[in-house]
């Protein structure tokens, strides 16, 4: 049987700003982001300004803004400013977009506003080779520097990582030698964000969800469902992993009518279950 | 405005949180909200943890009569739990944070563990007119953090029309603020007294709030204190040398994973 869990609050709304329109094609991406044809499609710069507004009004704590690559938006520092004016936003982005004039742009902005910018840069090996296998030739390179280039300015982006091997909380090493990475690249206030791999996307597998029974007792406090929803151009979703899937679907375009109860019906539900892992920044 | 049947009242009171074990701070703060003429001080919790000889502060905060609310630390040392519940997942922040809860346990004595878990986990009063609710983190969890950067005007709202409270008193992330949300609404982080708010000072801050008409004045009071004392008393207990280094220069050096970006901007670290 599948487990059913009630929305809490509505603490956290996830934005798909391009849908899942991306310059960067990784092996492992979890909604199957690339170049071209994007299968859900970027969204219209009114429907994030409406969902913004509307995630604030329903005392939502924070927005995160998330691809595809959100940088790719032609609107992209113009809805950052609107949603910064009105609660704390996270931007999620592989880091090679972000030139010299971009990070100038972007400290502006964090500097300006009263909550804080948050930009979390991908970058999940500390082998460059490792890394652009999974991630593309320069990959790397271009992340390192984004996070470079935002810290000189005063704006300590985060990178993330997503964990490739075994650990699940992410083994100190690999996290040891992430740090040791941003250290070197002069990066002295250096943060990071460890995940574990969800079998969903270009690295989907024919796991069972988590059994009722085996959710029963344990705490769901972290799972992104209890306390998030996630907004697309295609609708309103339980989750940032599970955007775009039928199963997960609960509303059109109105958040406030997909507050119902989720079902833990895919097998990346089981990865949220089993290691409290949270896509948010805490 | 919210209801105030019943509720103890006042015009004048000290609040801090976060005490960590220091009791030279403690004392300076005692000393001088009592010199400005408070009515009542409260401490919102986490009286142990990162400084020495954790029974010091208890016993100061029972003598001096201290209304005093149960922090994540407070429960955690009180129920012999695993780790603090701060939460980190920064395997650094975590290797610190063991240490200082190991040392901090190990050191409460029985009789203040007893103490530590009767503690109430909220409290309401009055303050003129309007309804204080005082937490140790949030109204909504003991462990959640409110940052100023990252508490949104629209959550503080929520979250007094839940508590039925006019004025949101909390603590838990180490740096003091205040936002006047309107209506004389009000949402304060107090601070806390047990180590400096990384910014490169080493006073401590609490606050006094003070009933001004219809509406409540919020001051924060710096307290200096006899830091290179305690920072050899660290020493002494073999409390890590981060540790001592945060109370000598006032700047941050552990736990820094949960700092959202304008605040760890700040910092040194």
């Amino acid at each position: 049987m599948i487990a059913t869990v009630p929305l809490r609050r509505l603490s956290a709304v996830w934005i798909q700003v391009t849908g899942t329109w991306c310059n960067l094609r990784c092996t492992h991406c979890l909604n199957a982001s690339g170049p071209l044809d994007p299968w859900l499609t970027p969204m219209a710069t009114s429907d994030v300004e409406r969902h913004v507004v509307d995630a604030a009004r329903l005392g939502a704590r924070e927005v995160y803004f998330t691809g595809g690559e959100p940088f790719l938006h032609p609107r992209i520092l113009d809805l950052l400013a609107f949603a910064l004016e009105r609660m704390p936003t996270t931007v999620l982005t592989n880091g090679t977009l972000i030139t010299e004039r971009l990070a100038d742009h972007l400290a502006d902005l964090a500097t300006g506003a009263r909550y804080s910018l948050e930009v979390r840069v991908s970058l999940d090996d500390p082998d460059r080779e490792a890394n652009d296998r999974v991630r593309g030739r320069g990959a790397f390179d271009r992340a390192l520097q984004a996070i470079a280039r935002l810290h000189r300015r005063g704006l300590p982006a985060m990178l993330t990582a997503t964990d490739l091997g075994t650990s699940v909380n992410g083994e100190a090493s690999h996290y040891e030698r992430l740090r040791q990475l941003l250290l070197a690249a002069g990066v002295a206030k250096p943060r990071i964000k460890l995940l574990p791999l969800f079998p969903v996307g270009r690295t989907a597998n024919d796991g069972a969800p988590p059994d009722a029974e085996e959710v029963e007792g344990r705490d769901l406090g972290r799972l992104q469902c209890v306390d998030s929803r996630t907004v697309t151009s295609d609708g309103i979703y339980a989750c940032p992993i599970l955007a775009g899937l039928p199963e997960a679907k609960l509303g059109h375009d109105d958040l406030e009518r997909a507050l119902g109860p989720v079902g833990l019906t895919h097998a990346a539900c089981r990865v949220c279950v089993e290691t409290g892992a949270s896509c948010r920044n805490g | 405005m919210a209801p105030t049947n019943g509720l103890a009242e006042y015009r004048r009171v000290a609040v801090f949180g976060g005490v960590y074990s220091n009791v030279h701070a403690l004392a300076a703060t005692l000393d001088d909200a009592r010199a400005r003429g408070v009515e009542a001080v409260f401490c919102l919790g986490d009286v142990g943890g990162f400084g020495p000889h954790p029974d010091r502060a208890v016993a100061l905060l029972r003598e001096r009569g201290v209304v005093t609310i149960q922090g994540n630390y407070d429960a955690a040392v009180a129920g012999g739990a695993a780790d603090c519940g701060c939460g980190y997942t920064d395997p650094r922040d975590n290797h610190f944070a063991r240490l200082s809860y190991a040392y901090t346990l190990a050191h409460t004595s029985t009789e203040h563990r007893r103490w530590l878990g009767a503690l109430p986990p909220s409290m309401r009063v009055r303050l003129g007119p309007s309804t204080a609710l005082l937490c140790h983190g949030s109204p909504r969890a003991v462990s959640e953090f409110l940052w100023e950067s990252t508490t949104p005007d629209g959550m503080l709202g929520a979250m007094l029309e839940e508590a039925r409270a006019d004025v949101l008193l909390c603590t838990h992330s180490g740096i003091k603020w205040h936002r006047a949300l309107g209506d004389d609404r009000h949402a304060v982080n107090v601070g806390v007294i047990g180590r400096p708010e990384n910014d490169g000072r080493t006073n401590v801050w609490y606050t006094i709030l003070t009933v001004a008409g219809a509406g409540l004045g919020v001051e924060f009071v710096p307290v200096a204190y006899d830091h290179e004392r305690l920072g050899r008393e660290m020493e002494a207990e073999g409390l890590p040398p981060e540790f001592v280094e945060t109370v000598r220069t006032g700047w941050w050096t552990t736990c820094l994973e949960v700092l959202p970006a304008k605040e760890r901007a700040r910092g040194r670290f």
